[in-house]
């Protein structure tokens, strides 16, 4: 019944991207049957999670979940302890370790901050699969600053054709910004803009969040054990410049052009007659 | 999960729909939910709030223009479970149909003659604000019943546009008090954008003011412009401020969550990331750059 995922994905599209966490858990107690290919496709906020061994934050996901339990990529243990808890075998932690710390570094020169870290398992059908997460949230100093929060979920698969790998790659990343205005916080704003005008109190909120998504698939040369790497942070690297640039487009452009698009600060009543005017005029020279 | 705890998730999915996006949210949830019996009594409630709350416009019967059908056009009904809405502006009373949108058995309405002209003068004034400020709106102006003091205004405008993926809704009201000589309102703007993802832009908006002892002694037309100008004024003024939430966000949040390229200005050299034992023994990123 891929009819029901379908429509549940659907849903998701539409509904508020503030509301994912608490709408995707309506929809597994609704169908419990379907909760693991819910949770495999739709993309929810990341988790922080803090390594009990080395002190170190992490993020979990879907990805890095068995039970109950996440696994950090810092000391690859589960928490709560698992004893049996899936990991990956020791050539691809080797791997994973590596990866870890090349995305660390991409984290601290793009994100100044913020959490990352790179989880990778093995395919049945040879290969393997991984996915690099990283989050970052800002907090407001005062009420009325901005806040926000960014979290990019890039998972890619990967297969060996001799001197060459194939690479897919699903990027998604989540941005929320909220910013908060009220009358108390313009105080020093003089507010002489309305002269007349008494008992002006004004609170509002602005909030523009949502996730975006986008595939890539491309064959790179691999030369060691560490070009899986390389590979993938050119392929991510340039995928997060994209959507980046996607991301304002759409939450600074497009969403204000529809603001624009319903309401107009210059009077269109007034356009719309100099429009005529100007027709009337053209019609009087044409004469 | 039971029945009703079925019925309770469907309607809390249909509150939360998009501007314009209502039968999408319908026929995905009667999917999901697979059990139109169910549904069909269960739903009818979040419908209607839906509606109701989010100024759900209709065609008056045998008019030119639409109305808004929201809590503040509810009618006292004469038997008890029927529910009538009003269109002031041609006094017309109206059952309304929450599934097919659709307003019928019309009704002639006598209005209270007291409130009656500063309503009109008001609903003047409005129509031409809504003209002048928005490309596709209804607004509506009702007197509170019982008091010829209070007149609550109520305006929407949408766009939907579902061939490029997005929709918005823009709501405003004012409740004006001429005893109290205050004017509380509240503006929302909705925006949902899903080409290849989903994302919404919600504002909430309240403002109140007290009205200047000198619109309130003009005659009620220029009584009613003044106020409309204060209203358009705050409007207007809230509209630009949008803009430099638009400018903070773009400027402070989005810059300070993600450079578009290192300090450096240059791409990652991913060959040197691998290549190097990262942590303490790197002191300096420079050293992660070609040429640097």
């Amino acid at each position: 019944m891929s009819d029901l995922v379908d429509s549940m994905l659907d849903l998701m599209r539409r509904l508020p991207p503030t509301r994912t966490e608490e709408n995707v858990a309506a929809l597994i107690n609704i169908c419990p049957d379907y909760a693991d290919d819910l949770l495999g496709s739709v993309d929810q906020p990341l988790q922080l999670k803090t390594d009990r061994t080395t002190g170190r934050e992490y993020l979990a996901c879907d990805y890095n979940r068995d039970g109950e339990s996440y696994r950090s990529p810092w000391s690859n243990e589960y928490d709560p302890p698992l004893d049996d808890g899936t990991v990956p075998t020791p050539k691809l932690r080797k791997l994973e370790i590596a990866a870890n710390e090349a995305f660390d570094t991409y984290r601290e020169l793009y994100y100044e901050g913020g959490v990352s870290s790179v989880y990778l398992w093995d395919l049945d059908e040879g290969g393997f699969a991984g996915v690099v997460l990283l989050k970052k949230i800002m907090t407001p100093a005062s009420p009325n600053e901005p806040s926000g929060s960014w979290d990019s979920i890039h998972v890619f698969e990967t297969s060996e054709r001799g001197r060459q790998a194939h690479y897919k790659l699903t990027s998604t990343i989540m941005l929320h910004l909220v910013t908060r205005k009220s009358s108390e916080g313009e105080g020093d704003r003089p507010s002489n803009e309305r002269k007349g005008i008494e008992g002006l109190k004004r609170d509002g909120e602005v909030s523009l969040s949502g996730s975006m998504t986008r595939q890539s698939e491309q064959d790179w040369p691999i030369h060691d054990g560490s070009s899986h790497i390389t590979n993938t942070g050119r392929m991510i690297e340039e995928m997060e410049i994209k959507m980046r640039n996607l991301l304002q487009e759409v939450y600074f452009g497009k969403t204000r052009d529809i603001v624009y698009d319903l309401r107009s600060i210059d009077d269109l009543e007034k356009a719309r007659r100099q429009k005529e005017l100007q027709k009337e005029l053209v019609g009087f020279i044409k004469r | 999960m039971d029945a009703e705890e079925r019925v309770q998730a469907a309607a809390n999915f249909l509150l939360q729909s998009p501007p314009g996006e209502i039968n999408d949210v319908l026929n995905d949830v009667r999917n999901i939910i697979s059990d139109d019996d169910l549904l069909q009594d269960g739903i009818l409630p979040a419908l209607k709030e839906y509606n109701l709350v989010q100024f759900i416009t209709v065609d008056v019967p045998g008019q030119k223009h639409q109305t808004i059908v929201s809590d503040a056009a509810k009618v006292p009904s004469l038997f008890e479970g029927e529910e009538r809405f009003l269109d002031p502006r041609s006094k017309t009373s109206f059952a309304f149909d929450h599934i097919g949108l659709e307003a019928s058995e019309p009704q002639a309405v006598e209005p209270d003659p007291e409130a009656e002209p500063f309503r009109v003068a008001l609903e003047g004034a409005i129509l031409t604000h809504l003209s002048s400020h928005y490309y596709d709106g209804v607004a509506t102006v009702f007197a509170k019943p019982g008091t010829a003091q209070q007149f609550i205004i109520q305006l929407v405008a949408n766009k939907y546009n579902p061939t490029n993926f997005w929709s918005g809704r823009w709501r405003s009201q004012y409740d004006i008090d001429l005893e109290e000589k205050s004017v509380t309102g509240k503006i929302q703007v909705n925006v949902h954008y899903y080409e290849q993802g989903n994302v919404q832009l919600a504002t909430t908006h309240d403002v109140s003011f007290l009205l200047p002892t000198a619109v309130l002694e003009s005659s009620s037309n220029s009584a009613a412009s003044k106020i409309i100008a204060l209203i358009g004024g705050e409007e207007d003024r809230y509209q630009q401020s949008l803009n430099s939430s638009y400018q903070e966000m773009g400027e402070k949040t989005f810059k300070g969550l993600r450079r578009a390229l290192p300090l450096t200005r240059q791409k990652i050299d991913w060959d040197k990331v691998t290549g190097y034992k990262l942590g303490a023994e790197l002191s300096s990123s420079k050293a992660l750059f070609s040429n640097s």
